[in-house]
């Protein structure tokens, strides 16, 4: 498996997309239906390159169920999923992580038994070594210095050698965050990167994703208003798994339908 | 700190070779071969901690892989002429990883509980297959055959005595726990913990997990058929006893008795529950079990970590 999808190709299949903005995700007419549910009714929706999307919506909307299916988890009834270029409609979640979408988890999903940089480090050998069977796996110092660079750079360097279940609950998010960087993702999915989170520690976490968008597109699905109109450059509504309205922060806020169906709560 | 943990495990373990070397000196026969069996028990016990203990997968079905590297061994050295231990040795392994592959390739593909029955019901398979399999296999009855000599062409020819054999099994089972040890803290042992610690998480993060399940399997089922090939050496015959679930279930509790996830656990854990059973047998000829399972009961409320179970982050540092 290499190790990035190849981008050359990835953007000469964008490019050929008549005149649409380079989108890195594009879904077309994505649709899961769980028995007589619609969870998703077909959902067009694209994230341009270096962009940070957000997915609103009241609970049930279908954001979590988008995330499954973005990621392999879930497969979608019916339409399709591109990746930089590519149809990755119906791939299991390794292959798309090795296509390079990573995503954290809104309920907290980490290793709980094994130390914050062995966390890391597992995610960042996915991409090479990951094979070897008599080497002892301290003796990849590449590997190791990913992690430890992903750790630095969400800020938990100083906890590397702490097992991830002695973190505060920030910390395990920001951990999750850190284990989705390590893969080297070109898309980084965040599911509720805030949830249940203290004021403190929701403003170092903006902080954060800031910082990691410079490198990065984002996709975030958010509950927590403030965050979103801070971060996101586009959103789009979700509502009953259909798409309500879509746009930037401001004509999210006056738009009336949104307002009705989900900013009034 | 790292530095002194590499001195003291190592001492640790040229202590208790050394022990082990100088048993067959010093024991009678029956006490020599009791701890050579030990050894192969142990090692058959260390093979599924690989899956039980690391991978967080229970086999039932390990006296599959014990048993058809029994038979493939003793098919080496019946139609082999002369016998050869080598021939023996890949005979079995060959059986072993065949029979692995096959139970691998179904059964990774259930979780949990589900994996457990797949692997009991492949084992039992194989069990009833050897034992109405008359004409090839000697059915209940089993084969007997010779030890062969311990030789190199050329290099040396030595005969088995049993204190000599006990020195192979020894250098086997020692060899193979430096692999195992070896092998759980490569990049892939890695992947099998955080498959144990979260499968979801670990296919997230790119890994596919069906395939490193797959050779998980392959590689406990070649160490439990390097077991058998050791047990058909010690004892000189192959019979279906040993591919019934007893075995299977027996393995289980020495890795439970012993600790999981520490490979030489379930090596005391077998040592433990074998001279135990011998202990209480001679004291109690018809109810022994009752006791031993009391003991087995006791061990598992009282220490569910296993009796090495304290040591376990030490030993796999």
């Amino acid at each position: 498996m290499t190790v990035n999808p190849s981008l050359a190709a990835a953007s000469s299949a964008e490019v050929a997309e008549d005149g649409k903005a380079a989108a890195l995700l594009r879904t077309e007419d994505l649709t899961i239906r769980f028995g007589g549910l619609t969870a998703l009714d077909h959902v067009n929706f694209a994230v341009p390159r270096s962009e940070v999307c957000a997915i609103i919506g009241p609970n049930g909307a279908g954001k979590s169920t988008f995330f499954n299916c973005l990621t392999g988890v879930l497969h979608p009834t019916s339409g399709a999923i591109f990746f930089a270029g590519a149809d990755i409609t119906g791939l299991p979640p390794n292959k798309i992580s090795q296509k390079g979408i990573a995503r954290s988890y809104q309920i907290t999903n980490i290793l709980p038994n094994a130390t914050a940089l062995e966390n890391v480090r597992i995610a960042a050998q996915s991409r090479r070594h990951s094979w070897s069977l008599f080497s002892h796996h301290r003796a990849y110092r590449d590997i190791i210095e990913k992690a430890e660079a992903a750790l630095d750079s969400v800020g938990l360097l100083g906890k590397a050698g702490e097992p991830a279940a002695n973190l505060s609950h920030g910390e395990q998010r920001t951990l999750e965050i850190a284990i989705a960087l390590a893969t080297e993702p070109q898309l980084l999915c965040l599911d509720e990167p805030t949830a249940g989170m203290s004021a403190a520690e929701t403003h170092d976490t903006v902080q954060l994703i800031r910082r990691v968008a410079a490198n990065l597109t984002i996709l975030i699905v958010e509950h927590d208003m403030h965050v979103v109109m801070e971060l996101a450059g586009r959103i789009t509504v979700l509502h009953y798994g259909a798409v309500l309205a879509e746009g930037t922060p401001s004509e999210i806020q006056q738009n009336p339908r949104v307002i009705e169906v989900y900013l009034k709560t | 700190m790292r530095r002194g943990h590499g001195t003291v495990f190592w001492t640790g373990f040229a202590v208790i070779v050394a022990l082990l070397i100088a048993a067959p000196l010093v024991l009678t026969e029956f006490w020599r071969r009791f701890v050579t069996e030990i050894l192969i028990w142990g090692l058959l016990a260390m093979s599924s901690d690989i899956l039980i203990g690391y991978t967080g997968m229970v086999s039932f079905g390990h006296s599959a892989f014990f048993g058809l590297g029994m038979y493939g061994a003793a098919a080496a050295l019946l139609t082999i002429d002369p016998p050869n231990l080598w021939l023996a040795l890949f005979y079995g392994l060959v059986a072993a990883a065949a029979v692995a592959a096959c139970v691998a390739y179904f059964s990774t593909r259930l979780r949990d509980i589900y994996f457990a029955i797949t692997t009991l019901i492949f084992s039992q398979i194989f069990y009833v297959i050897i034992f109405t399999w008359t004409a090839v296999t000697g059915g209940e009855n089993g084969l007997a055959f010779e030890r062969p000599p311990l030789a190199i062409p050329g290099l040396f020819d030595f005969v088995l005595t049993p204190t000599r054999l006990h020195w192979f099994v020894l250098a086997v089972v020692a060899g193979s726990y430096l692999i195992l040890r070896r092998i759980t803290q490569s990049p892939f042992g890695m992947v099998l913990q955080s498959i144990r610690e979260n499968e979801a998480r670990t296919r997230a993060i790119g890994y596919a997990v069906e395939r490193y399940k797959i050779v998980a399997v392959m590689l406990s089922g070649l160490f439990a058929g390097l077991a058998g090939v050791l047990y058909a050496l010690q004892n000189q015959f192959a019979a279906p006893d040993f591919v019934f679930f007893l075995v299977s279930g027996e393995t289980v509790i020495y890795n439970v008795i012993g600790g999981i996830g520490t490979l030489v656990g379930p090596i005391v854990g077998a040592a433990f529950f074998l001279l135990l059973r011998e202990g209480l047998s001679r004291f109690l000829t018809q109810y022994y079990l009752i006791p031993l399972g009391a003991v087995f009961i006791a061990i598992v409320i009282l220490m569910p970590q296993g009796l090495l179970g304290f040591m376990r982050r030490w030993l796999n540092e």
